[in-house]
């Protein structure tokens, strides 16, 4: 009897050991695995520097609780902004890492070109800063879209300046790539038809470094209302310099307006200096939102890292958070992720809301803010969405 | 119409000034050591941030910055040779320091992006928009520095090699480096102060370039491929070619965004480079190796 008795109880504690054990394991297994494409180098570095800045914020307030058990992890790959580094890095973050889910990467050429890879392992991705149409169209089961693609960004753009600012001219700048071919193409055709007219459409590479030369061809067309322009910060600067030098746009006491895209990050009128004057352009967020959400990220962020939020910071966040939301509604692997991202509809992030369409393409454009550069090189933000 | 042939003639000379300023110090290097520096476009980064900090964290006035970024350079050269190159000079390879030089470059680059970021650092001068306007032309005072200093930069160069016992004596060493030993030159001591001066030149030509290029770690790199084919056209090691070759650059730069597409402007600039190799291998201004530099 005490033997058996004895054998009972080892047997009773092996097994309760064994449960702990693979509880223990449990516990530990509940995380979410989080890749991120980010371009960490390169001339887009300032997105992944940014972005990383409100992946981090997201992360670190999630984990002090977590959501239904699950804590996030995350595990950062530098893209680069380019097809070949983005792909290399993709192939490692999905074969090294096995995310749950991906977020990057903010180029579109770099997303368009992992995009098969991260499909082919069945993993959802979530893109908040690549604006070409491909992206989403004709659709991926596997790729969601947060920011406004390049037609409708493009489309609210040349409505805009054409019935608001009353532009009737147009030069178009961009650089030769997916993203800046596909949202000058998009503007022509909206600000065509609208009865505008298109005085010159002006590509570069990414390797001019001065812009005289096209100023100048600029500056030699009459009279030009506005000059949209598709390009990463720092040719950005150097355009609307020698734009300002040629004495084309108000920053050089003409009367053209230049008008830009959510590409460049906040800071680019300090930088640019006297330069961006009566520069419009739309960011993602508008951090003069008045609800709660935006003034509780916008504090979490100052007190972290002592700087007020970009729309780039917010995008990176939003993208964590909706993670957070899927997982909150059951998310809790890949194809269950994807399951639910597609099934979103009432998400409301600090950018704006989120509620996907048949292409996985957020159609909200409540995440579209307009601002204006002012004399003193801030900026103020226009409510015309 | 001819106020905008001016125009764009005067921003392609400007833009191939700076062009030329890079690419003297390769053929330089080249013309001295039958070598390939592959860590100029690096040196040309370190003179401009060197002016940048000088400028935004000093105070100091723009012309004084380059005046520093020359010397900034010039050390870097120095102490790059000294530690790198010129031990491998002795391993007789020509593999070796063309890696090595590579190498350099990879080090340089992920130093400075470590320490400094990547996110592109604005470099403004009190020049830059500074703006001349005669006739419908107009001109930065930037430009007008750049002019400047560039002619009196290449006429200083070209005296010293021309007319003081140093630039002869380097001229002898790229001519025959043996002989010029037998007549009691010191080649280590000549290709040292070849790579100075080379390296130099790199790092003032980043000065200048700095409120033009987006500066970031990688800045130097988005000039070097064009100087290499200016450094081609103009003729390996020859001085005078690369100036007109130099020049030439940036006018097609300015013509081919005035008249074609900015886009193009690759597309002809090397094939320019091929038509040359094609008919003309040894560059715009032909000479016998021998009389290089």
């Amino acid at each position: 009897m005490s033997i058996r008795f004895h054998l009972l109880l080892a047997l009773a504690s092996a097994v309760s050991v064994v449960a702990a054990t693979s509880s223990a394991a449990q516990a530990e297994d509940k995380t979410i695995k989080i890749g991120a494409l980010l371009p960490i180098s390169g001339p887009g570095a300032y997105f992944g520097t940014q972005d990383k800045q409100g992946v981090e914020l997201a992360l670190e307030e999630l984990n002090k609780t977590g959501v239904n058990g699950y804590k996030f992890v995350i595990h950062y790959e530098d893209s680069s902004c380019a097809p070949l580094p983005a792909t290399q890095a993709a192939k490692r973050l999905l074969e090294q890492f096995t995310p749950d889910v991906v977020i990057g990467e903010e180029c579109s050429d770099a997303t368009l070109a992992v995009m098969p890879l991260i499909e082919q392992a069945k993993v959802p991705l979530i893109n908040a800063g690549s604006s070409s149409i491909k992206v989403t169209d004709p659709g991926n089961p596997w790729t969601f879209r947060i920011m406004p693609n390049e037609v409708m960004q493009g489309v609210n753009i040349a409505e805009n300046a054409y019935n608001r600012l009353n532009a009737r001219t147009a030069v178009l700048l961009f650089e030769n790539t997916n993203a800046g071919i596909g949202n000058a193409k998009v503007f022509n055709e909206t600000f065509t038809k609208l009865g505008g007219k298109i005085l010159a459409e002006i590509g570069f590479g990414r390797d001019v470094n001065d812009f005289t030369a096209i100023a100048t061809r600029v500056a030699g067309l009459g009279k030009i209302d506005i000059i949209p322009t598709y390009t990463l910060e720092g040719q950005g600067l150097k355009i609307t310099q020698a734009l300002a030098q040629t004495g084309v746009t108000k920053g050089g006491g003409g009367s053209a307006i230049q008008l830009g895209t959510i590409w460049l990050p906040f800071g680019f009128e300090q930088k640019a200096g006297n330069a961006a004057l009566g520069y419009i352009r739309i960011v993602q967020f508008d951090p003069t939102d008045p609800r709660p959400l935006v003034r509780d990220f916008t504090s979490a962020f100052k007190a972290k890292y002592n700087a007020d939020p970009t729309h780039i910071n917010a995008h990176a966040y939003d993208q964590i958070m909706l993670i957070a939301d899927v997982v909150k509604r059951g998310g809790k692997d890949a194809q269950s992720i994807r399951d639910m991202l597609a099934a979103t509809k009432t998400f409301s992030g600090v950018t704006g809301s989120v509620e996907f369409d048949k292409n996985n393409q957020n159609d909200k454009m409540d995440t579209v803010h307009y601002m204006e550069t002012k004399p003193d090189m801030t900026w103020t933000s226009l409510k015309w969405n | 119409m001819t106020v905008i042939v001016v125009q764009q003639a005067i921003n392609g000379v400007v833009v191939g000034s700076l062009y030329v300023l890079v690419a003297l110090g390769l053929t330089l290097i080249y013309g001295v050591l039958v070598q390939i520096n592959f860590a100029h476009a690096d040196f040309v980064t370190i003179g401009a941030f060197a002016a940048y900090f000088l400028m935004h964290l000093i105070g100091a006035n723009y012309l004084a910055s380059i005046a520093v970024a020359l010397l900034v350079g010039g050390l870097c050269g120095f102490l790059i040779n000294a530690a790198v190159f010129t031990p491998l000079r002795s391993s007789r390879s020509e593999l070796l320091p063309l890696i090595a030089t590579i190498g350099v470059s990879v080090m340089l680059q992920n130093v400075m992006l470590a320490w400094l970021g990547p996110i592109p650092y604005a470099f403004e001068t009190p020049y830059s928009n500074q703006v001349i306007r005669i006739a419908g032309i107009f001109l930065t005072w930037q430009s007008v520095i750049i002019i400047a200093v560039a002619t009196t930069t290449i006429a200083l160069l070209y005296a010293f090699m021309k007319f003081t016992f140093l630039g002869k004596a380097v001229r002898a060493v790229s001519q025959d480096r043996e002989t010029a030993g037998l007549m009691g030159i010191n080649a280590n001591h000549l290709i040292m102060l070849t790579f100075v001066i080379a390296s130099a030149l790199a790092g003032m030509a980043g000065a200048m370039l700095a409120p033009v290029l987006v500066l970031t770690p990688f800045a130097g790199t988005s000039v070097i491929v064009k100087a290499f084919a200016i450094v081609i056209i103009g003729g390996f090691g020859n001085v005078e070619g690369t100036i007109l070759a130099g020049l030439l650059v940036g006018l097609i730069e300015s013509f081919t965004t005035q008249y074609l597409d900015p886009g193009l402007i690759d597309i002809v600039v090397f094939g320019l480079l091929l038509l040359m190799l094609a008919i003309k291998p040894t560059g715009l201004i032909s000479e016998r190796r021998e009389e290089n530099v």
